[in-house]
């Protein structure tokens, strides 16, 4: 038997592989499907099945793309992958080679959720005016979620942590399936009968579908038209719901929420005492200051010298006293020379009167030649120099070695000339 | 709820009020005196309520809105 027609298996493989790597339909492939039989391989790539109610293809993820995966593939999950199908020629199996994968059923949800996002956005259910603040020291927190599970156990417990004085009220809520989103709205309504400061409203993590009530129209709009200031607290660290853009702040988890919602009591002991100190030292430097500045008074002018302030006064005072003695003085004075010129006219008719004034005239004359006399003159110091019996006014009279005689008030004194100076001003007395 | 008392973040407010106008100094003598007696006891009855361990008990509400108490199931 001649064998040359027969092909080796790895022949007609390779064979297939060709057909199926040429085919363009083949080469990208979109197919929905569940996953079944995944495993994880050490190397990170995926080994799985795909299949639906009639039939299964096998599939591997190389990790290089299953590293871009934004949730882990678990068996059962419906899923929309995009990919090339071929064969492995070691096992002749023809296999997806898978690139993309997504969750099915998400990507609709997706739309729903932008839309509505865009909607309520425009509608201004986002707007940062309509945001309440959230008071800073509550003393009674509403919370609407389950009433068991980590959400609830997170905020009780972080809230006594923090701030054990502060009142709890729990409005127990269903926060998955499908009545989830009436009753969270309810809850929400009911708490806001209450006197409550500040409402949480959250559930712990879990897929999108879990959380999917937080993403209803409704919840979205009553949480703005709560009263109440509310924390969405939907614990998902990453994603935001819609209940998180309508809500006045945000949590990424229930724990944050409790966190936002009350202080700690540690800090708020804290503040107390910085307040204190605070108050204590501005009293301290505002007395500080004032007797400062009553220091200041004292050491001015006026409180060293306090006599300055009725000086004046005393003085103005003498002023016066004096102005009224004066003007006493005077009327008394005017009398008395009225009185005296009276006299006087009447003693003047008197002849010894007369012969008074005859004599005080005479007196005067007296007086008057004793000041012409020249002797008098001597007697203050001057003198008077001779050259025989002329008087010397001019030194031009004398000569060197000239016999001089010098009158004084009471004798005289004989000299000799011993030299002569001119001056051109004035005089030079002659030195003996 | 006792109303009349004023709430423990209206109290603190007020001692933040009073202090920022100590600090000023803007105010006289007499009166910062006065506020700063306030400041004190403020502080004091804050510090009091912050002290008062009562034991506070979580409340529950019930589908027909009655209050009950509330324990965590662990």
């Amino acid at each position: 038997m001649n064998n040359e027609k027969y092909l080796s298996v790895g022949a007609l493989t390779k064979y297939l592989k060709y057909k199926f790597d040429i085919d363009e339909h083949l080469r990208s492939v979109f197919l929905k499907g569940e996953i079944s039989n995944l495993k994880k391989h050490t190397t990170g790539h995926y080994y799985f099945s795909i299949k639906d109610e009639n039939s299964k293809i096998n599939a591997i993820m190389f990790r290089k793309n299953a590293m871009e995966l934004t949730f882990e593939p678990e068996d059962g999950m419906k899923i929309l992958v995009k990919g090339r199908v071929s064969i492995y020629e070691m096992t002749g199996n023809y296999q997806i080679y898978v690139e993309e994968m997504e969750e099915d059923g998400l990507g609709n949800l997706y739309i729903v959720f932008e839309k509505l996002k865009k909607d309520l956005e425009k509608e201004g259910l986002f707007d940062p005016k309509y945001k309440k603040e959230i008071p800073k020291i509550p003393e009674k927190i509403g919370i609407v979620t389950a009433p068991t599970g980590a959400a609830i156990k997170d905020i009780l417990s972080t809230i006594k942590r923090r701030f054990p004085i502060c009142k709890t009220i729990l409005f127990p809520a269903l926060v998955q399936g499908e009545n989830a989103k009436e009753d969270i709205v309810r809850k929400i309504e009911m708490a806001n009968q209450y006197d409550i400061d500040v409402l949480i409203v959250g559930r712990g993590g879990g897929s999108i579908e879990d959380l999917w009530a937080f993403n209803e129209e409704c919840v979205a709009r009553a949480i703005f038209h709560s009263k109440i200031p509310i924390i969405s607290a939907v614990g998902h660290e990453v994603d935001f719901t819609i209940a998180d853009f309508v809500a006045d702040k945000r949590a990424p988890t229930p724990t944050g929420a409790a966190e936002m919602a009350v202080p700690s009591m540690y800090e708020l002991e804290k503040l107390l005492k910085q307040y204190t100190i605070r108050a204590s030292e501005s009293m301290i430097k505002k007395i500080k200051y004032h007797k400062l500045w009553l220091e200041s008074k004292k050491g001015s002018f006026v409180m060293k010298n306090p006599m300055i302030l009725f000086e004046n006064k005393k003085q103005y005072l003498d002023t016066l006293l004096e102005k009224g003695t004066q003007n006493i003085k005077y009327k008394i004075d005017a009398k008395k020379n009225a009185l005296e010129n009276i006299k006087k006219t009447y003693l003047f008719k008197k002849p010894q009167i007369i012969y008074e004034k005859q004599k005080e005239k005479l007196k005067n004359n007296i007086i008057k030649l004793e000041l012409i006399n020249p002797l008098n003159v001597l007697k203050r110091g001057y003198s008077l120099t001779y050259s025989g019996n002329q008087i010397i006014t001019d030194i031009k009279n004398v000569k060197k070695e000239d016999p001089i005689t010098i009158r004084f008030q009471n004798g005289e004194i004989k000299a000799k000339v011993i030299e002569i100076k001119e001056e051109k001003y004035g005089k030079e007395r002659e030195k003996i | 709820m006792e109303k009349k008392e004023k709430k423990f973040e209206e109290k603190v407010t007020e001692l933040e009020k009073i202090i920022d106008e100590l600090e000023n100094g803007n105010i006289e003598l007499e009166q910062s005196i006065e506020k700063y007696a306030q400041a004190m006891q403020l502080a004091k009855e804050c510090d009091e309520k912050l002290k008062q361990i009562e034991e506070k008990v979580n409340k529950i509400v019930s589908e027909n809105g009655k209050l009950e108490d509330f324990d965590l199931m662990e």
